[in-house]
Formats: C-alpha cells, structure tokens, sequence
C-alpha cells in the first residue's frame, strides 16, 4: 500500500471577521510526496492548522487546489484512507477509550478492528487498563494518546496530525516519536505533522517546512538527511543540534519579519 | 461537603420551611387565613379523596399524552432545525407564536375546531414544545466543535454527526427543556380542562371548587397538580444529573472560526421576508384545512380588514393602542424582573445547592396552580395594582429561565474551576470570573424563553385582577363574540412577543465577545 | 354572511347517510330517535337540573330524540359550537348571541329563553348590605369582564354615573367579597350566597333585572339552519326539556341528590348546594305559559334593554313560532 501524496497548490484561504478578509494563506505551494513525512513549524497563529483543515475538507480553498492522491480533499477523506489527530483530543466525553477508537470505523462504516489489534493499539500508546475508562477520567496527556491511537487504527494512507504530543511531558513526548516513527516505518503513510517543538520535527521528519506569520508564506524547507530508523540518542548528536539551532533561526526570522 | 449531609440539610430546611407555612396557616397570618396551612390542605386532600381519583386519572393521561406528543415534535423540529438551519428562520415566526400565543385566545379556538379530548392534549403540547425544541436546539448546537469536526474528517455528513455527537451531547439540555416541560404539561392539561368544559380532570374540579371559597380545596388541587408535574420533573432532572456529569466538556472549547458572511445579501433578504410570511401562510393553511366558519375564524386578511377597513375599524385601532399603551411598559419591567430572580435562583442553585433544594418545590408550585386559583390569594396580598402585575408576570417567567440557567452553570468545564480554586477564588470569585461569562449564552436563551413569557403574564394579571389592558380587551372580546378583536389581540400579542424575541437575539449579538 | 358548514359536520351527515342506505337495524334506531347536541352555558350543576332531570325521566326518548348533552366552561363560547356545527342548539346570554347576529351578521335564532329574570346580580355581605345601585357609589365592585358593558348600563338606567364605581375584574372566586377586599360581585344570585353563608357570613343581592336590566338568560339558540332543518327535534326538544324542569320543579329538594353519583359527581360542589340553586332559581324560571317562555312584553323588555346598552335588538331575533306549537 503506497501512502497518498498530498498536494497544496496555489492555495488562498482569508477569514472574516466583522465583514473583513483577514488572509490567512496567501498562494501557498506544498508538495508533500507519497510516503513522505513533513513537519510544518511556524508561529502561533500562521495558518498551519488551517492548512491541516484544507487537507480535510473541512475547510474550502479560496483560490488555487489541494488535492490528496487524485481526489478532492472530501472524497479521500471517505475512502478511510485518511487519518487524522487533533490539537485537542476531541473525544467524545460519553465513550470509553476504546469506544472511542472505534469512532472513525462507525464512521466509515468499515469492520472494526480485531480484540487483539485494540489491545495492541492501546498498548502502543500505553493505556492498557483504561479501556473502560471515560475521557474525564484521564489526563490531558492520556487523552492526547488516545486521540493519536484512533488516528493510527484505520491504517492510514496519509496521517495528518496537529500537535499531537503537545499536553505530553519530554520523556513521554520522546517515547512517543520513538514509536510513531516505528509504527511509521512500518507502513509508511504520506505524514504531515504540525508542531511547535523544532527537535520533534528534526526528529520525525523527512523534511520541515517553516511558515511565516499570517499570511503563510513558506520561509524554509530544509531536508532533514538522517537515516532512518533513527535512534533515541539522536536527540545528543551534535549534527542534530545544528540541524535544530538553523531552524530554529528560520523560525525566529519568520516571527520578527511578519510585523514589518 | 458529602452528599448525605446535603441531603439531610435540605431536608432540615425543607421542614422548617413547610413549618413556617403551616404556622402562617393555622394562625391565619397571610391575607386574613386565605393561605391555608399545609396540615389543612392535606386533611382536605383525604376528605375529598373519593372525588380526586377520576379527576387526577383524567389529568394524567392529558397531560402524559401532550407531554409524550409535545416533546416528539420539538425534538424532531429541533433535530430539523439543527440539520437544516434554514428551517429555523423559516419557523421562528411560528415557534414563537406557538409560544407566546395566549391560551386564553388559544383555547376557545382549540376546543371548537377539534373534539373535547384532542383539544386538551393539543394545548398540553403546545405549551410542552417550545420549551423542549429550544433547549434540545441548543443542545445539538452548542457541542465541542473538534468532536463534529473529528466525524467531517472520516467522511461523516451532518446526519452522521447528528447521531454521534450532537444527540447524544444534547441529552442534558433535552433534559432541562423536559424539566420545564413537565408543569407546562400539568398546566396545559388542567387550563384546557378548565375552559373546555370536560367531564373529569382537576381543571374541572378546581373550576367547580373555585366558585366555594374553599382555599384548601384550591391548594389541594394545585399540590395534587404539582406532585403529577413533580414526578416528570424528577425524572428529567434525574437523566440531566446522570448525564451532565459525564458530558461536561473536558476544557473550554474555543471559539469557533467565524462563518463569515457567507450567505448573499439578496438570499439573506428573501429568507427574512420568508420567515415573516411563513406564520401567516400556516396560519391561513390551518383555517383553509379546518373550515371552521369566517364570523369564527379570521384569516389575515380578515385581521387586517377588521382592523384597518371596515366600520369598527376607528373604534378597534383607539382600543388596541390604548391597551397597548398599558400592557407594554410593565411587560418590559416584569421581564427584567423574571429574568433577574431566575439568574438569582440559578446563582443559588450552584453556590448553595441545599438551599436550592429545599426551594424547588414550592418554586414548581407556582408553575403548576393555575393563576386563576391564586388570583385572590395574590389580590388580598399584593392589591390589583402593578405590584399583583410583577408579582404573576415573574411567576410566569422565572421558572424556564431558572432552569436553563442552573443547566447553564452545570455544564461548565471543571477546568475553568480548578483554575480560579487554584487562585484560592471563592464562590462570588468563581461565579464572576468563570460561572457568569460562561453561562452567557444559556443568558440568552433563558432570556428568549423569558421574554414571550413576560407578555403573557401581564395579560393573565390584567384579565384576572388589574381589568386593564391587552388581557382585559380580550376577555372582554370573548365575551361578545368579537372575533375580529380576539384575532386582533392574540396577532398583536404574538407580534410584541416575536419583537421581544427577536431584541434578545440582536443584543445578543452585538454584545457577543470577539 | 353564509353560515359554513364544517367538515365534522359533513361527515356526521355522510355516516348518517350512509348507515341509513346500508344497515336496517341501525336504520330504523335512527329513524326512531332523531339525534340532537345540546351544549349547555356551563360545567354541570343545579343551572341545568331541568335537563338532566328530562332525560333521568325518558322525556327525550319518548319525544323521538336521542340527546346529547355537551357541558360549557369558560372557554367554551356556546354560539361558537352551534356555528361550527358541534351543536344544534346552545343555551347562551342573550346580549352576545344578538351583538354577534348584529356585528357579525351571525345567523341566529332564540326560541326559547329559560330564565325569564336574568340570574345575575350585585351580591354583597349583610354586614356591609348594597342592596341598590344607588349604593354602589364609591364602592369596589368586581364584575366578570364581559359582564361590565350590563352593569354600566343598569348603573345608567339608575341614573349613577359608571366612573363613581370602582369595577374590577371577577374570577369567579368570592374569597375577595368575604375578605372584604371588594365591596360586591356580580355574579349568579341563585349560587353565590349559599357559599358565602357556608363560610360564616350572610349575603344580601339585588338582580340587575330588578333595576331595570331586563333580559332573559340562559337563552335557546339555534342557526338558521337547524331552525329550517330539525325544526320538528327542537320542538319536541323544547317540550322535553319543559317536562323535565317541571318535574324538577315540583320539589326543588328531590332531585339534586338522585343527581349525586352522576351528573354531579366530582364537581366540587355539594348537593346543599345545588338544592339551594334550584331553589332559588325556580321563581325565575316560572311563567304562566311555561318554562322557556317568551311573550310579547318579555321580548320588548329585552329589545328595549339591549338597544339602551347599544345592541340594536329587534323583536324579530326572537322566534316564538315553536314554542307556541308546544303550546297547543
């Protein structure tokens, strides 16, 4: 199974608010491959989770086209092919852990996964014993590992995930990329991943993309060339740090340009 | 705090307070003995026991079935009207209408277009749908936009989310429209039993007690009355405690993206004058269909005729506006009125339950005893001036307010507590810098529910004790067969209120945060 | 105005119709008692003891009819149920059943009127007695809404100007009277002073009609239509009904009680009350050519009555031909 290339083209999205046009992407161009994994850093505000929003139809491009494999957004989202985490858990406050995850099967109205394929899923993300358990029941952190849970059951072919380890401490939030690069390795879907931590983006991806402030312009694209799979100490290795320390400079540019 | 040592407080002051009723009672304390004391009502009750049974038997399945009947329809409009938005601007001249639209215009018309027993369950119902439309609509459309984002992006439509997410996130907000569904049923049951001359039901029974002076026969009734409207509301309130809990959101959703003006301002314009024209269209409909006789039933042409064209016409418009002249203002004052004790019901209900508690009965009294029955109670107290007005307009009005607010503050997220707790905040703290922001918009919707409400209070206290006014011309027209100004009063009526309505709708907005 | 006949009604006639054509048995049952609705002013007591008292008795089956009686209330508006066709006849108040043939070009008929003195009057308590329009002068009086335009126009008759007179609305309840908070009601003579003795104080009243407010009550009301088509039911009706209130009226004690398990259970209301109501409403009722009569000076007293309050009345509203086939 090949993962979906995503493709933004051209893409202009503006917000009104009080009957103005507030743009929040202005021409933005973003070739994201079959079976790539892409980090999109900016700052707060920019337009990275509306770019997220685009790839799942839940918003509308003003101008220019995104599409995923050959389809409309709104088409591949219904072949179950399309994953997706959100910055928020979102669960649904009524359901259990494992209820939950079978959210997007009921969804799709595809069989759900097998009782052994829920333990592993909930191992891999570390809540074995809370299957039963009701989202107020756990921390922000569980929440959020549920949330990515769900995101991975259906398999998908291209994962869009917006911060998902955000309410995570360090360890965890390491443990978990460890993981999701593994789980990634395996099957390799098309991967776009918003976050705020440059080393989890050197980390995961193949490739980061720095967006300017609103509107969003892209300002970098580096290539991230180490091999895979990549090992925890990565994290130590003095070639990382250079990697983080020179987008990290993007990202501060990209802050202070935007007023001007 | 534990939960039994709550219990057992508002048990204590739920006594102590019956104690000061029956002391007031027995030493006549209140209107020279016309409120009698509780031991009273109930040896009453036992003396007429054989009486009550075919008169609570009857009201009962009125009221049951306009109950059941009302909130199918209301969930299902709502439902509608959450998945079709436009539906709802179309109807909104109805559904307020069907809510401000005074029973006493109401029931002379229900009980000659449909048979006895039709009648009665169709004005339960109707009292029974607004309440529980508006608060199930709120409920499917106040949800954590994420969750119905989370369906969009596996492939789900709006009936995919309906049934997922919204429903089920609803059942609290169902809950609290039952709540105050409830005594409406009750109510609905015993007024049409009382106008539409039935056989059986405690309409009938209070109608031919009211004329004996007899205040514990009166009070038996409205306490036989409330303990039906009881046993619904501790059902609803039962599944909303159940519920609540486990669907109070885990943080503050934020606020969703504006939609943008999206919709074109021919489109907007032609849904607005759509919406206007919608009632008058379903109204002429429901005459074209019934095919009552045109002295009875007045089309809106024939409203417009009466009032504008023809020989009465001069006489109708110096009536109409002296009335409104006397109703308008004290409506406006009694809703604010309303409003402000159910926001201080609300507040009492959150930062001291026990207190809450122990008030709620006598609170759902005053929603179940008919107002004809405490008329003489409230003259002898309060006069037949603007404070008998107030006093039945806020009675009128408080209860749905009440109980969507104290829903309003239930389902505010733990974490926005645990915030200012951490602050050391105490309650007035917590109330200011989180309850009330919060609950602002269940503000509005109470106040929505408040509003129409407050026009009929004032009409029922002018009919039943000031002679003055809106209520009193149409009581007045009743009396002689001037169907022309008993259309004219009940549209009129309905106007003013759909106004009202549509005012909290724009404060609401210009008022919203950004 | 024509008078529209709804679609209930049509579909009685048509089942009717079509039980006729289709079942003999039923056929003949029908032929044998012609149906007939009545809808009476009220909720079921002593006011309309006549009736009940007429069908304990057979009366109406003997006279070919089969009756069914449809209690009032307050928001049942008699005339409004003979105009959609829920009922062939109403017992109403005369001055809205002819403001509504006047304003409204209503098609009605009165053929009958049972109480020649209007029943309604000013109660007051005996410690604190009104017992003349006169003394109603700057006194709190509470008068049913649609009652206020006939006692502006007895205070005129009498020459008090309506504006000396605090009138407040009346909701049937006369716990305001005995408290004192209002000085007199106007209400049914024949009803409200059991009550008020019953509660430990005693009442005085006056009727309206005794001061000049001549009209009958509890007129006999008929559409046009009824008249020209169920003219023979409403006589044999009007016959019945006679038979029945005479009976009744032989001792206003016996019947009342036989009453107890039916027409009067569960009302709210005792027996003691009732035989004091059908006590008192007897003189009121009687008249040398019978109950529900209306001679020549009675129509002319209600005629004149009414235009003085602005009703244009006309002798012609009123229909005797059927009552004097009853009489021959």
């Amino acid at each position: 199974m090949q993962g979906l290339p995503l493709v933004f083209e051209n893409v202009a999205k503006a917000f009104r608010i009080k009957g103005q046009a507030l743009p929040v992407i202005e021409r933005l161009s973003l070739d994201c491959p079959s079976g790539s994994f892409t980090a999109l850093l900016g700052p707060s505000g920019c337009g990275k989770s509306t770019l997220l929003r685009l790839a799942l139809g839940l918003e509308d491009a003003e101008a220019g086209a995104v599409t995923v494999g050959d389809e409309q957004p709104r088409a591949a989202r219904r072949t179950g092919r399309v994953g997706v985490a959100f910055q928020d858990a979102a669960l649904l406050p009524w359901r259990t852990v494992e209820s939950n995850i079978l959210v997007p099967f009921e969804v799709l109205g595809s069989p759900p996964p097998s009782a052994e394929r829920m333990r592993e899923l909930i191992k891999l993300v570390g809540l074995t014993g809370f299957e039963k358990a009701r989202p107020g029941e756990l921390s922000g952190g569980m929440r959020q590992r549920v949330a990515i849970a769900r995101s991975l059951a259906t398999e998908p072919r291209l994962l869009l995930m917006d911060e998902p380890f955000g309410a995570l401490d360090l360890i965890l939030r390491r443990q978990m990329n460890l993981e999701l690069q593994r789980i990634w390795s395996q099957s390799r879907p098309t991967t776009l991943l918003i976050t705020h931590g440059v080393d989890e983006a050197v980390y995961l991806a193949d490739r980061v993309v720095v967006l300017s402030q609103r509107p969003a312009r892209i300002v970098a694209d580096v290539t991230i060339p180490f091999e895979r799979p990549r090992p925890a100490d990565l994290h130590r290795a003095p070639e990382f740090h250079e990697l983080c320390d020179e987008i990290g400079s993007y990202l501060d540019h990209s802050a202070d340009g935007a007023d001007s | 705090m534990n939960g039994s040592g709550n219990r057992a407080a508002t048990l204590v002051l739920l006594v102590a307070l019956i104690v000061i009723w029956e002391i007031a009672g027995q030493l006549q304390l209140v209107a020279g003995g016309t409120l009698p004391a509780p031991s009273a009502i109930l040896a009453r009750i036992f003396v007429d026991r054989a009486d009550y049974w075919p008169h609570v038997l009857a009201t009962l399945r009125t009221s049951a079935a306009g109950f059941v009947i009302g909130n199918a329809i209301a969930i299902l409009a709502a439902i509608c009207f959450c998945v079709w938005p436009f539906s709802e601007r179309l109807m909104r001249g109805v559904n307020i209408a069907i809510f401000a639209v005074p029973p006493i215009a109401l029931v002379p018309v229900l009980v000659i277009a449909l048979d006895g027993e039709v009648a009665r369950i169709t004005l339960a119902a109707l009292l029974v749908y607004f309440p529980t439309m508006t608060a199930t609509l709120s409920g499917l459309n106040d949800i954590d936009p994420r969750t119905a984002d989370l369906i969009s992006a596996y492939g789900g439509g709006r009936f995919r989310a309906l049934r997922m997410v919204r429903l089920r996130a609803a059942v609290p907000a169902m809950m609290s429209g039952f709540q105050v569904a409830a005594p409406a049923a009750v109510l609905g049951a015993i007024l049409a039993e009382f106008g539409s001359g039935a056989r059986w039901g405690l309409g009938t029974y209070l109608l031919g007690s009211l004329g004996r002076a007899e205040p514990d026969r009166l009070w038996g009734i409205g306490v036989t009355a409330t303990a039906i409207a009881g046993v619904g509301y501790g059902l609803a309130a039962l599944v909303a405690r159940m519920t609540t809990g486990v669907n109070r959101a885990v943080t503050m959703a934020p606020e969703p993206p504006q939609a943008g003006d999206a919709e074109h301002r021919m489109r907007s314009i032609a849904m607005t004058i759509a919406a206007i024209a919608f009632p008058f269209l379903v109204w002429q409909a429901l005459l074209v269909i019934s095919q009552l006789s045109p002295i009875i039933a007045k089309t809106p042409l024939g409203v417009v005729d009466y009032l504008f064209f023809s020989n009465a016409s001069a006489v109708a418009q110096q009536k109409l506006l002296a009335a409104l002249a006397e109703t308008i203002p004290i409506t406006i004052g009694g809703m604010f009125l309303g409003l402000a004790i159910a926001f201080v019901l609300a507040l009492i209900a959150f930062a001291a339950p026990t207190i809450m508690n122990a008030l709620l009965p006598f609170a759902l009294i005053t929603q179940t005893m008919p107002l004809v029955a405490l008329t003489p109670l409230a003259v002898l107290i309060f006069g037949r001036g603007v404070a008998v007005t107030l006093v039945i307009t806020v009675s009128v009005t408080f209860f749905a307010a009440f109980v969507v607010l104290a829903q309003g503050f239930a389902l505010i997220p733990r974490a926005a507590f645990d915030l200012v707790d951490a602050y050391g905040a105490n309650t007035v703290k917590k109330l200011w810098l989180v309850a009330i922001p919060a609950s602002r918009n269940w503000l509005f919707v109470a106040a929505r529910l408040a509003m129409p409400k407050a026009l009929l209070g004032v009409m029922i206290a002018e009919w039943l004790a000031t002679g003055r006014g809106l209520g009193n011309l149409l009581n007045q027209s009743r009396g002689y067969l001037d169907y022309g100004m008993i259309w004219t009063v009940a549209l009129v009526s309905v106007l003013v209120a759909v106004a009202l309505y549509q005012l909290t709708y724009a404060v609401d907005r210009m008022t919203r945060p950004r | 105005m024509n008078l529209n006949f709804n679609r209930r009604h049509f579909l009685k006639t048509a089942t009717a119709g079509a039980a006729l054509a289709f079942t003999p048995q039923l056929a003949r049952k029908a032929f044998a008692a012609s149906p007939l609705t009545m809808q009476a002013a009220w909720i079921n007591d002593a006011e309309f003891c006549g009736y009940f008292t007429a069908m304990a008795e057979g009366d109406y089956e003997s006279a070919g009819l089969d009756l069914t009686y449809l209690p009032g209330g307050p928001d049942v508006i008699p005339e409004s149920s003979i105009i959609s066709g829920k009922a062939d006849l109403a017992l109403t108040t005369p001055d809205t059943t002819i403001k509504a043939i006047v304003d409204q070009g209503a098609p009605f008929k009165i053929i009958g009127a049972q109480y020649q003195k209007n029943p309604i009057g000013i109660v007051s308590l005996a410690k604190a007695p009104i017992n003349s329009p006169e003394e109603l002068k700057g006194k709190t009086l509470a008068v049913p809404p649609v009652n206020v335009m006939s006692v502006e126009a007895m205070l005129k008759l009498n020459g008090v100007d309506a504006a000396e007179v605090n009138i407040v609305p009346y909701a049937y309840d006369p716990t305001p009277l005995i408290k004192g908070e209002i000085d007199a009601s106007l209400d049914f003579t024949t009803n409200v002073p059991y009550t008020i003795e019953q509660q430990g104080e005693k009442a005085v009243s006056f009727l309206l009609y005794d001061f000049g407010y001549k009209t009958y009550n509890d007129t006999v009301v008929v559409t046009e239509d009824v008249l020209a088509n169920k003219r023979p039911e409403l006589v044999a009706w009007l016959k019945a009904s006679r038979a029945g209130w005479n009976e009744n009226f032989v001792d206003p004690a016996v019947w009342p009680p036989k009453f107890a398990d039916t027409w009067f259970k569960g009302t709210g209301r005792t027996i003691e009350n009732e035989i004091f109501f059908n006590t008192a409403q007897k003189p009121l009722m009687e008249h040398p050519d019978g109950i529900f009569a209306m001679d020549e000076a009675g129509v002319a007293a209600n005629v004149e009555t009414l235009n003085s309050i602005g009703i244009k009345a006309t002798p012609d509203m009123f229909d005797t031909s059927l009552l004097a086939e009853i009489q021959a």
